[in-house]
């Protein structure tokens, strides 16, 4: 009854999503306002009834209805009502259905706010949009019927992976869906504006927002996967290059290239034909991602489904790619602008190579990820494209790049001239020199670690630079105070300014990186109860171990007792759990964090009777740098997307 | 003239070929030397990880035959190849730069480069036309003085640029 209710409500709302899609399109064509009315009432419907899906879905996994496949595979009775929710979100077919839910929640969002404001671009807009959630209503309806029923219906459901029972897990997924699908609102502008002809720069400046927004919890996802990973794997690192990191990470890198090099366009009316690339590539590698994860074509953590989804995917990868190739050949003509530029050093050159490399970096990543299936059809030979591969070619782009984000940000538009550069680059110039001396002397050696940070100096020198003058002149010029001056700085120009911070966050974010990558140490050790070991400035010693019965499995946890530099100081309980029906136990690991640097242990093996403990302890150093850098970043892209208030309008 | 371009495109060619060469092996013995292989292998029983990252059991053992090959007097890359021959080269985490594989080694600097080039011929080109408009309308030009009055004429017949 359930199961019928739900799959009836997704064939319902793929109905209804395409006769909007159809409403759309002929209502602005045809120019029939009560159509288009329409067409908006059915994205309401639309919403109303994925939203009942995705509430029937949620009752079944509360309620723990086993006649429901989906439903089994990812609780059992006895977990945590908390993971019966994000169940939803734990395999193929719910997380699809979380997917749709959150493309048509944009959907509604977008037309709510265009009916304020119409805009001849946006029926054709939203009816790519209302295309795009067919797509993945149909895949629901037909392919992947997350309310699928099973009969004999099982005693108990066989639970989430436990690497996902974890409470990261139930944020991570979600805001990646919502980067994700945020970055399909600028797509079908750009769409729109190929269908309709109407070429300049408005659906840019229309979907602004909509792009930092998605921008924002893009990034914010892929850090969390990076926080996640680092807490619960188990491992001790963050980011493993894993496809399923790469897939999430290829789109961020276009993304970010994108939001960069509209501002051309804006400014200058140039590179219409790019930004209409990039948003695309942008979006296919969103799609491309979900082929790569979801068709298990590459083993991974991951990927946990195989079958016809994936020729699904790939379908629909064509047809973005080929159709959004057709419109620009057709509108070739009428795109092309004939860019000048008074100076071969200006802002222009410096966000055309910032869009290179960020390009480049995502080739990389892209060429490293798929090249064993290219390997395996061409020689027959399996390889493997692993970290060493990735770092060693991105490491040198990445700091290209670092070293661009404290130059270009100061570099006028059209033409340079020596004196603003000098101006406001001598200073952090001194500064990056300062350090490079005062790092050596600390004993910092290796060329790139030491690039790293110092470039990461200049960076950050130059952002605090552009603030510091800023908010004197204002306090100056208008006698405000430090805060009314911040405040007034941001309002003026908040996405420059919004930037810049997200420059520092991204800086923060580096020394994290080269950090913990360079200074990293380890430790094993086999303990007895009262043994210690001495790693870095701390002495660890094993206490004993536990054993406690949870809900979904059984744990075995060790206790520690941690004395920094002599004094005592924390004690740490790393764990192995137990799954029923998984052969290896899944590490649980507990850390000391810290702005200098992380303590962290993993129970690595124990002895049954309780005499002996195996524990590995890492130190990662600035590692927290990492995760501030990122809430840095946030902080920047909400100060940059933030709608102006009064004072702040020009 | 015409040197500057060519010659800022080898010395970039000469970096880029300098960075795309594999990292050379130096230094001997020490736990140092056994991280460095195990970064190099593959963890066979895990996903994505390498042998020095790798907490499994089977890594651990992986470590020890690392150590003991390399205090035998093995040479780092003759360790790796012992394991190649054991388990493949799907055992190693970076492909080996030879043959095939070197596409994905000189691919990404190859583009890199290719995108500077082309990035410096629009730049050129937009550059240059630039100029040339400049140098059509640039006849006899107005007196700065006179420009400067006709400026603040019209911000205070229009209330400022802005508006």
């Amino acid at each position: 009854m359930t199961a019928a209710l739900g799959h009836f409500t997704l064939i319902l709302a793929l109905l209804v999503t395409v006769y909007g899609a159809a409403a759309f399109v002929v209502g602005s064509r045809r120019r029939i306002p009560p159509l288009l009315a329409s067409a908006e009432r059915s994205v309401l419907v639309a919403f109303g009834l994925v939203t009942l899906a995705l509430l029937v879905m949620e009752y079944a996994l509360i309620t723990s209805d086993f006649s429901i496949r989906y439903v089994a595979n990812v609780s059992t009775r006895a977990s945590p009502v908390r993971y019966k929710i994000a169940g939803l979100w734990g395999n193929l077919e719910g997380s699809i259905l979380l997917w749709e839910w959150v493309q048509v929640l944009f959907i509604g969002i977008a037309v709510f706010r265009f009916r304020r404001r119409p805009h001849p671009l946006a029926p054709t807009a939203f009816a790519v949009l209302m295309g795009i959630s067919a797509f993945f209503l149909l895949l629901l309806a037909a392919l992947t019927n997350p309310f699928q029923q099973q009969f004999p219906v099982p005693p108990d459901g066989r639970g989430l992976n436990p690497l996902l029972e974890v409470t990261d897990m139930l944020v991570h997924p979600l805001l990646l869906y919502h980067g994700y699908v945020g970055f399909s609102v600028p797509f079908a502008f750009a769409i729109a504006a190929l269908l309709t002809g109407r070429l300049d720069s408005e659906w840019l400046t229309l979907t602004r927002r909509w792009t930092v927004v998605a921008w924002l919890f893009l990034t914010a996802g892929v850090i969390y996967g990076g926080w996640w990973s680092y807490r619960t794997l188990g491992w001790g690192g963050y980011w493993a290059w894993d496809p399923v990191e790469n897939a999430s990470f290829m789109p961020w890198l276009t993304g970010t290239a994108f939001l960069h090099s509209v501002m051309i366009q804006e400014k200058r009316g140039m590179l219409k034909v790019w930004n209409l690339v990039l948003i695309t590539l942008t979006f296919a590698l969103v799609i491309f991602g979900t082929f790569l994860t979801r068709s298990g074509i590459l083993s991974s953590v991951h990927a946990f489904a195989e079958g016809p989804v994936g020729i699904f995917f790939l379908a629909f990868l064509g047809a973005v790619v080929l159709g959004s190739l057709g419109l620009l050949l057709w509108r070739a003509e009428q795109l092309r602008v004939p860019g000048e530029l008074d100076s071969l050093v200006s802002r222009e050159s410096a966000f055309l190579l910032n869009n290179l490399l960020l390009v480049a970096f995502c080739f990389t990543v892209f060429l490293g990820t798929i090249f064993p299936l290219l390997a395996e059809a061409v020689r027959g030979v399996k390889v493997s494209v692993g970290a060493p591969f990735f770092n060693y070619v991105n490491v040198p782009i990445g700091l290209a790049l670092l070293f661009l984000m404290g130059v270009g940000p100061f570099i006028p538009w059209r033409r340079a001239s020596w004196a603003s550069v000098r101006g406001n680059l001598l200073w952090p110039a001194v500064a990056g020199a300062l350090a490079t001396a005062l790092l050596m002397a600390a004993g910092v050696r290796g060329f790139f670690p030491l690039l790293g940070f110092v470039l990461s100096i200049f960076v950050a020198a130059t952002v605090f630079l552009e603030f510091g003058r800023g908010i004197r002149a204002r306090r100056r010029l208008q006698g405000e105070g430090w805060l009314a001056a911040f405040r007034g700085l941001l309002n003026r120009n908040r996405r420059r300014y919004g930037g810049l911070i997200v420059h520092l966050g991204v800086v923060l974010l580096t020394i994290g990186i080269v950090g913990s990558s360079t200074y990293k140490q380890e430790h094993e050790a086999a303990l007895a109860p009262g043994e210690s070991f001495q790693v870095g400035r701390y002495t660890v010693r094993f206490d004993g171990l536990q054993g406690a019965e949870a809900a979904t499995h059984f744990r075995v946890s060790g206790a520690f007792t941690v004395t920094t530099a002599g004094r005592p100081d924390v004690v740490l309980k790393p764990a192995q759990r137990f799954y029923q029906g998984y052969d290896s136990p899944f590490a649980s690991v507990d850390a000391r964090y810290g702005l200098r640097e992380d303590l962290y242990l993993i129970l690595a093996a124990f002895s049954r009777d309780g005499s002996q403990a195996t524990v590995k302890a890492l130190i990662n150093p600035l590692i927290s740098w990492i995760w501030l850098g990122g809430m840095v970043i946030l902080v920047g892209a909400l100060t940059a997307a933030w709608p102006l208030g009064r004072e702040g309008r020009p | 003239m015409r040197r500057g371009p060519v010659l800022a495109l080898a010395a970039g060619g000469a970096f880029v070929l300098l960075l795309a060469l594999p990292p050379g092996a130096t230094g001997a013995a020490s736990e140092e030397e056994v991280q460095h292989v195990a970064t190099q292998l593959r963890c066979p029983v895990c996903q994505n990880l390498s042998v020095a990252d790798s907490p499994s059991e089977m890594a651990k053992e992986m470590r020890g035959l690392i150590r003991d090959r390399l205090e035998r007097g093995e040479t780092r890359e003759e360790v790796m190849a012992y394991f190649v021959s054991k388990y493949g080269e799907w055992i190693l985490l970076s492909p080996r730069p030879s043959g095939f594989n070197l596409i994905v080694w000189i691919l990404p600097f190859a583009a890199v480069l290719a995108g500077a080039v082309g990035i410096f011929a629009v730049v050129r080109h937009w550059n240059v036309r630039a100029r040339v408009r400049a140098a059509g309308m640039a006849a006899p030009s107005p007196d700065p003085a006179y420009l400067e009055r006709v400026r603040r004429e019209l911000e205070a017949t229009e209330g400022g640029p802005r508006a």
